[in-house]
This record gives C-alpha cells, sequence and structure tokens, in this order.
C-alpha cells in the first residue's frame, strides 16, 4: 500500500513538473513575443521621429533623447561598468557617476546624430535568458550598404518589470556595449586606484568637450 | 624550413604553457599588459605615420570599384584556409559553401575580381582560421599580446596564423621571388583591410577612455563572435 503511495506521489510531482515547465513555456514564449513586439514598436516610433521632416533638427534631437530615455535604464548600465569599484562607491558618489554617465552617453548621442542615413532595424526573433531577460535579435537594413555586404546583427537586451520593459544592453555583431564600457572604464578605474570621482570628472569633462565642439 | 616550423612550435609550447601560470591582478589576463600597451602605442604612432596615410591615399586614388574587386582578389585566395579550418571543425556545410564559392569566384568571378557567389547566388560568407580551429577544439586564446604592426595577437592566435601558412595553395606554388610576392600580397591585403576601417577605429579611438582596454575588449568580443559562427551566447550575457 505505501509502494503504491510512493509511486503515485513520485507520479504527481513529475506530472506537475512536466505541467508547470508547460506553462512556464507558454508563458515564455509569450514574453519572448511581448519583448520582440517591444523593441519593434519601439524602432518604429523611432525611426518616425528620425524621420520627421517637419522638426527641425534641434527638435528631432530632444525628441529622439526624450524618447530614448525612456526605453532604457541608464542607471543600471552606469552601475553595471563600473565593475567591482561599485561596492566601494558611496551612494554619492555612485549618483553622481551616473549622473556623468548619461550626460556623456548623449554626448555621444548628439555627435554620431547627424550621421543617420535611413538605416532601419527589422526584428528576426528572441533567446529568453531568464525570467523577464530576453535578447531580442534585429537585423540592420542599410540602403547605402553596398550589396555584397553580410547584414548586421544587433541584439537588444530586454528586462521585464512590473509589466514595464526597458532596455540594459546593446549587441552589435557580437560587440557588447555593457561589457566594453565596463573593461574600458575598469583600466581607467585601476590606473586611478579605483576612484570612481576620478572616473566621473573624466566623463564630465569630455561631455563637455563634445557638446562645446559639437564633435567627439 | 622544418627548423623554422620546429622553433615555432617550441616558442608556440611556451606561450601556450604561460597561460597556465602567468599572475593576472588586473583579471584582463593581460600579465604582460605594460609591455603590450607600449607596443599599442607604437603601433598607433607607426599607423598615424604611414599606414593610415597609405589607406587614405589609397581610398583617394583608387576608384570605389577596383578597390572592391582587390579586395575580393585576396578574400577569394584565402578561402582554401577557410576551407581547411571547416574541414577540422567538422564543419560540412560551411566547408560546401566554401568550396562554391572559391569555385564560382575563381571561375565566373574571373580569378576572384568579382564576388559572384554573393551577388548572383546570394551564397553567405564566413572565413575561419586556424586560431578559431584551436578555440573550436578547446583550447584557451591565452594571455593578451600585441604584436608591432599587426597587432593584438595572443598566442592560440599566432600559432594558428603560422599554421594557416601551410593551408595557403600560394605557399606551395613555385614562384619566383616568393618573398617579394608573400610580402607585396601581406602589405596590400594590410592597407585594404586598413582602408575598410578608417572611420571604425576614429570613432573607437574617439569614444574610449582608454583606447587600449577598449581595442583588447573589442578584440577579444569579436574573436569570440567569429568562434561562436555569429551566434548570442546566452550562457555568458552580463549580469546587469
Amino acid at each position: 500500500m505505501l509502494g503504491f503511495g510512493n509511486s503515485l506521489r513520485k507520479m504527481l510531482i513529475a506530472f506537475t513538473l512536466l505541467a508547470s515547465t508547460g506553462v512556464a513555456g507558454v508563458s515564455a514564449a509569450y514574453a519572448s513575443a511581448a519583448a520582440e513586439n517591444f523593441v519593434q514598436t519601439n524602432v518604429n516610433r523611432g525611426l518616425q521621429i528620425l524621420n520627421n521632416k517637419s522638426l527641425s533638427k534641434q527638435q528631432r534631437q530632444e525628441q529622439f533623447r526624450g524618447f530614448l530615455l525612456g526605453l532604457t535604464d541608464l542607471r543600471r548600465i552606469a552601475l553595471y561598468t563600473l565593475g567591482p569599484a561599485r561596492r566601494t562607491a558611496t551612494p554619492a558618489d555612485q549618483d553622481a557617476f551616473v549622473e556623468a554617465f548619461r550626460n556623456y552617453a548623449f554626448a555621444v548621442y548628439e555627435a554620431e546624430f547627424t550621421k543617420y542615413g535611413g538605416q532601419t532595424l527589422r526584428v528576426t526573433g528572441s533567446v529568453p535568458h531568464g525570467p523577464g531577460d530576453e535578447l531580442v535579435r534585429t537585423v540592420l537594413v542599410d540602403p547605402q550598404a553596398s550589396k555584397g555586404q553580410e547584414p548586421i546583427g544587433v541584439d537588444f537586451r530586454v528586462y521585464a518589470s512590473g509589466g514595464h520593459f526597458s532596455v540594459v544592453d546593446i549587441v552589435v555583431a557580437g560587440l557588447d556595449l555593457a561589457i566594453t564600457e565596463q573593461e574600458d572604464f575598469g583600466a581607467f578605474l585601476a590606473q586611478h586606484n579605483n576612484d570612481v570621482r576620478a572616473l566621473t570628472a573624466n566623463l564630465r569633462q569630455r561631455a563637455e568637450r563634445v557638446r562645446a565642439t559639437g564633435q567627439l | 624550413m622544418r627548423a623554422i616550423a620546429k622553433a615555432f612550435g617550441a616558442g608556440a609550447a611556451l606561450l601556450l604553457a604561460g597561460c597556465a601560470t602567468a599572475p593576472d591582478p588586473s583579471g584582463a589576463n593581460d600579465p604582460y599588459e605594460s609591455f603590450n600597451r607600449d607596443m599599442f602605442n607604437f603601433n598607433r604612432r607607426v599607423d598615424r605615420a604611414v599606414i593610415k596615410p597609405v589607406a587614405e591615399a589609397y581610398v583617394d586614388a583608387v576608384p570605389d570599384v577596383a578597390r572592391d574587386s582587390v579586395h575580393n582578389f585576396f578574400v577569394n585566395l584565402d578561402l582554401p584556409i577557410t576551407f581547411a579550418n571547416d574541414v577540422l571543425q567538422g564543419e560540412v556545410e560551411r566547408s560546401g559553401e566554401t568550396a562554391l564559392r572559391f569555385t564560382l569566384n575563381s571561375t565566373l568571378g574571373v580569378g576572384g575580381l568579382f564576388d559572384v557567389a554573393t551577388t548572383n547566388f546570394k551564397l553567405p560568407f564566413h572565413t575561419e582560421d586556424f586560431g578559431q580551429t584551436l578555440a573550436v577544439w578547446g583550447v584557451e586564446e591565452g594571455p593578451y599580446l600585441v604584436f608591432p604592426i599587426v597587432g593584438p595577437n595572443p598566442p592560440r592566435d599566432a600559432v594558428g596564423h603560422v599554421v594557416d601558412i601551410a593551408f595557403d595553395p600560394m605557399t606551395y606554388i613555385d614562384i619566383r621571388e616568393q618573398f617579394l610576392w608573400s610580402a607585396g600580397r601581406s602589405v596590400l591585403e594590410g592597407v585594404d583591410l586598413r582602408a575598410r576601417n578608417l572611420e571604425t577605429l576614429e570613432s573607437i579611438e574617439r569614444q574610449s577612455i582608454d583606447f587600449y582596454a577598449s581595442v583588447r575588449s573589442l578584440y577579444r568580443q569579436n574573436r569570440n563572435n567569429e568562434i561562436r559562427n555569429g551566434q548570442p551566447d546566452v550562457t555568458n550575457l552580463p549580469n546587469l
């Protein structure tokens, strides 16, 4: 009697596990579709702004910047780029760094803004990395590219929390922006005694220089 | 020839052995960083003084179409190396693509000048080298190394380049003045490569705080992407 009960319980557990993976499978598929949709919709919105000829270049730039701000979790990215130094930095230093990072990111974006030449992104699928964590894959469609060129893949790392999506990283042709920035900043910090304030000051200077000269 | 190969083999073995034992305080597997930075800066000076101006002059003087033909010619010439490594990695479909590409471009493409495989046959393109093969076989990259002129060239890739010479049919064809041909080809391939990357490198330099560290990071990420044949590395995504 007991033996049968044990088998039954094992079967129940196995069945529950299977069912829950099934359910998880379904919700994972839903999450992937939602993340892909999020990326494609926002790619289209972004393009609308960039191609809006009724706005001045200044207006387009500002609208696009606001659009990007709402889309990305810059704070999370910034803190990641600090690497191990993040643990030893005070909250005030962290905040100052995040602010400088944000300004620098937008200074770079503005300097490169004029180079936009009609490119678009087409979502091709996604790869789940965990619950609320998707890598949405797109392909860069460049009307100006010469015929033979292999299409460039642009992957967006999308986090979902509280029903709200945000982009936390970009991978272009296999090159991960967050990783590259972390290693760049990491080398600087290693040569400056892990002083986050020095890095903050450096980013501020760069942002100012870009704004002043209009170039990187 | 054999003595040279032996010497390279010994040197390579030493370098690769160095991978296991070298100390690594920065966590970036760059125990020779100070030497590498010096070499990197030397390369930048040579680039500013000679290579970049030559590449820019090349772009100015030679029309698009001709430059594309030169590029196609060299790409085609290197396909046997890709083929050999496709086979060594057990990539049946990709080795077939490479063989077909080489045949089409060498014949219909008039000695490789025209990339008919892509434009007319939409054949996908990829390259392989022995450094990638070693990686597929499980060999670690080894400590970061910067070579003169050539740039980043960690032990696994350095060994790979040497072995690839053996996979290059041109090595065996008896050309008079083989050395001049090899040297000339290397120079022209170098100029072609530099010309195609003028804006990219400038962009990276402008956007970096530490150009050396950025290049190191990008070099490795690019290599790993090549080794995975462009597939995303979902298991190693950064923990944001």
